[in-house]
């Protein structure tokens, strides 16, 4: 690189005090040199660059050196269809059903709580929020973002475990409450004003108030006999999946906001005026021409926010029990689980030792296995977000 | 719909976002308000005369000569409770074989509970342990202890539907009519003459060694070892980051093999941390062997592929950022491209990139997964930089785990525990706050 500079200061010294020809060109040789130098200068850099795109392939490459060996010793059905997992037993069971389960489960979980949480908070952000309430929150998303994971998990253990075992019933029916409370008027509302509209004649006023009374009394009573049910709820172990669920949705949030932030932002205003033009609220400015526009982009961000919760271990390592089994009934979040992130750091421990086993090459499996997911779902989101762009571009 | 429900709707939607936005700001009031919190009282807290004396006796910190005229006092307090066992003992029984034993072993479970709360009983030898060396060092464990001393835990299991319930039966009523019995109420009563508890401010718990695998002591160790890790990393990462940003902007065109070059450096960014831990393993140790064992060398490698991606996005970011009109300017002064590059683009986005340097700093002293199987260990001492090289490290975020989960005495060191994860988490906001502060300067400069 100082070779390329001291080409450029002797082309202009030359110039200055050469003082027989004053030519802004530099002699052959040195322009071949520069080039040389500048090719040179250019294959350094790309080396550099591709050294940190190889690294993917050699994380692709290690992980399945050492994931194969287990298929090739145990064959891949015990580990894709059975459910019983005794790696140190005698004989020793590989069946990762229910830790792919568990994993599964918690995502979705995790999904449940930061998707519709985290759509509604970038509106709030792009759309609502004035400028200097807008510099305030995004501190606190950047917060959330940066917090380590081994904190989160601290805390799922330590403080959210042992109060969901000791008032998980109350806890979860003052959830119900609170949130079906509101929806509950709202919905309420809306069909009654949606049924009356149907009917046309003198007691329509009347006909709306009737039914929106009626369908709020028995909201109301299903919202009774549910929270009484959950109240009278014992929960037999604090480290459960809803725990695990809800500490990775908190987590996915800021991943699930900004990037659906960028993707509404990116739509533009001419939409939006066109649309409050045409005497449309802002809620129905969002939900039927910005969300439809920034689909995909919000798709990316969906995507994003999984890889996050599917890829996070400390977290389920520290508080979701790490139970191999798949909950009865399927759904049911009360129960402790296992992912395959949380054996890859509980087991390797034990596996360490014997190296060359199945025992060790099996958790190389389900990291391979998880390279995948990661892979697909972010080439996905790359595809999406780029197809995105394009639109957005285009009109 | 009327317009009315229309309105309602349309207000009830932005509801729900400022909600969703409250629920954000609450969680991460709620996480952090305990760490905060308790973490604090890993610091300053009301240490008792045992900590005091141990801090003299393994440290040799504080007044030698008061701490003796305290510990003189604190015996005369303790001696009549001593007395009473020991008069306990010698006390003739009229009881049946049975009843004998029994009364026997909740005595011995007497002795122990005084032993724990107040430390070896005089003139036995010195326990080999340091945990079994001194009494409870912290006022609020010495009340817990005091209530395990008082009450015997029960559970009432007479209604089947539920579960047991705890109810609590004083110990007292054991030894009712032997000389043990004025104990209970001595030591509650006489409790502050025992332990003489004063306010604390330990600050040295960050520097100090732990003592005892974290029953006493500080978290020197394992705050050195995150960073070492985290600047390690970012030796690593930095250079390689910022050269590729610089590449990708400035030289690399729009081709095939540059669209393909992106897309590995964005999924790199997708690897779950935990197979980054396994790929430390089982390329930089089982394959290249750069250490014997675990070593920060191999972690630090691992923490640097991890930001990477981090990096240099964030560094295109900046360097995308610096008005065309500065590239421009310096062209058609005669600088060449590198020149241009060297002299003028970089020092424009060096805040940015600093910007990034930063927030991947943080998350590279935050991540555990990639280091539980490249660096990490329990327990260790304090390195040496040049043993960096070859020796494992205890490291703040893993030992956050290893204390909270596998620690035989988990309860019993909870203000340690807080105490680690207010460290890291404090590191990690001061990291990002920085970050902040600089973006806010750096908007706040292109816009004039």
């Amino acid at each position: 690189m100082r070779l390329l500079e001291q080409e450029d200061r002797a082309g202009i010294w030359s110039r200055t005090s050469g003082g027989r020809k004053a030519s802004l060109l530099l002699s052959k040789s040195a322009g071949r040199h520069k080039r040389r130098a500048s090719i040179i200068g250019h294959g350094f850099l790309l080396t550099i660059t591709s050294l940190s795109a190889v690294a993917i392939l050699f994380i692709f490459y290690f992980i399945f050196r050492d994931a194969l060996p287990f298929f090739q010793l145990r064959g891949l059905t015990e580990f894709f269809s059975s459910s019983r997992w005794y790696p140190s037993g005698e004989p020793s069971e590989f069946g990762a059903l229910a830790i792919f389960a568990g994993s599964g489960l918690v995502t979705l979980g995790a999904v449940m709580v930061s998707v519709p949480l985290g759509i509604a908070a970038s509106i709030c952000l792009s759309d609502v929020l004035p400028f200097h309430l807008r510099q305030m929150a995004k501190p606190v998303i950047e917060i959330l973002a940066a917090i380590p994971s081994v904190a989160y998990g601290f805390f799922a253990l330590v403080v959210l475990a042992p109060m969901l075992q000791e008032q998980g019933g109350q806890i979860l029916s003052i959830v119900v409450y609170v949130v079906g409370l509101p929806l509950l008027f709202l919905g309420a509302t809306v069909l009654g004003d949606l049924f009356s509209q149907r009917l046309a004649g003198t007691h329509r006023g009347l006909i709306r108030i009737s039914t929106t009374a009626l369908l709020v009394g028995l909201g109301l009573l299903a919202l009774a006999l549910l929270g009484r049910r959950l109240t009278g709820l014992e929960i037999s172990s604090g480290t459960n999946a809803l725990n695990v669920s809800l500490i990775l949705g908190i987590m996915a949030l800021p991943t699930v906001v900004s990037v659906s932030e960028d993707a509404l932002q990116a739509v533009g205003r001419e939409l939006r005026e066109g649309s409050y033009a045409l005497g449309a609220t802002r809620a129905e400015t969002m939900m039927k021409v910005v969300l439809p526009a920034a689909s995909s982009g919000i798709l990316a961000a969906v995507i994003l926010g999984v890889m996050r919760a599917i890829g996070e271990t400390m977290v389920v390592w520290m508080a979701s029990g790490n139970a191999a089994q798949i909950p009865h009934p399927w759904y049911n979040y009360l129960e402790p689980i296992r992912t395959l992130t949380a054996t890859i750091a509980g087991d390797m421990g034990e596996a360490d030792h014997v190296t060359g086993s199945a025992r060790y090459h099996v958790l190389f499996a389900m990291a391979a296995c998880l390279l995948l997911i990661s892979f697909f779902s972010n080439l996905a989101s790359e595809t999406v977000r780029r197809r995105a762009m394009r639109k957005t571009q285009g009109t | 719909m009327r317009l009315r429900t229309r309105k309602l709707l349309d207000r009830s939607f932005s509801g729900l976002g400022f909600l969703s936005i409250g629920f954000m700001a609450a969680s991460l009031l709620v996480i952090l308000a305990p760490i905060f919190g308790r973490g604090m009282g890993a610091a300053v807290f009301q240490g008792t005369i045992e900590h005091r004396r141990l801090m003299m006796e393994k440290f040799h910190r504080g007044d030698r000569d008061m701490i003796e005229a305290e510990l003189d006092q604190v015996r005369a307090a303790r001696a009549p409770v001593y007395d009473m066992i020991a008069a306990f003992k010698e006390e003739p029984q009229r009881l049946s074989f049975g009843d004998r034993i029994q009364r026997r072993k909740s005595m011995r479970e007497v002795e122990d509970l005084v032993v724990e709360l107040l430390g070896p009983l005089p003139g036995k030898k010195r326990p080999i342990l340091i945990r079994d060396q001194y009494g409870e060092t912290r006022w609020d464990q010495a009340k817990v202890k005091l209530g395990r001393l008082l009450y015997i835990e029960e559970y009432d299991y007479s209604d089947r539907a539920q579960m047991g319930r705890k109810i609590l039966v004083p110990r007292e009523q054991k030894f009712r009519g032997t000389s043990l019995q004025p104990l209970f109420a001595y030591v509650e009563e006489n409790m502050e003459q025992m332990f003489l508890p004063r306010t604390t401010f330990y600050w040295r718990f960050l520097f100090d060694r732990s003592l005892d695998a974290h029953f006493f002591g500080g978290i020197g160790p394992e705050v050195l070892g995150t960073l070492y890790l985290t600047i390690m990393a970012m030796i690593f990462a930095i250079p390689m980051g910022i050269i590729a940003a610089i590449y990708l902007v400035e030289y690399a065109g729009d081709s095939s093999g540059i669209q393909l070059l992106r897309t590995c450096i964005s999924s790199l960014a997708g690897v779950p941390s935990i197979v980054f831990g396994l790929f430390g393993l089982a390329f930089f140790l089982n394959t290249l062997s750069i250490s014997e064992s675990k070593s920060v060398l191999a972690g630090s490698l691992t923490l640097a592929l991890l930001v990477l991606p981090t990096v240099i996005r964030a560094s295109e970011e900046a360097i995308r950022a610096v008005p065309h009109t500065y590239r421009e300017a310096a062209l058609s002064l005669g600088a060449g491209k590198w020149w241009t590059v060297v002299t003028v683009i970089l020092p424009a986005a060096l805040p940015g990139i600093l910007t990034s340097i930063v927030i991947s700093m943080g998350r590279a002293a935050g991540e555990t997964a990639p280091i539980i199987f490249t660096a990490a260990v329990s327990v260790g001492q304090p390195l040496k930089f040049w043993e960096t090289i070859s020796q494992p490290t205890p490291a703040l975020s893993w030992n956050i785990y290893n204390l909270a989960t596998e620690h035989e005495a988990v309860d019993e060191i909870r203000h340690i525990q807080y105490g680690m994860v207010l460290t890291l988490v404090l590191l990690v906001l001061l990291l990002n706050i920085t970050a902040i502060v600089l973006r806010a300067r750096i908007s706040k400069k292109l816009r004039g």
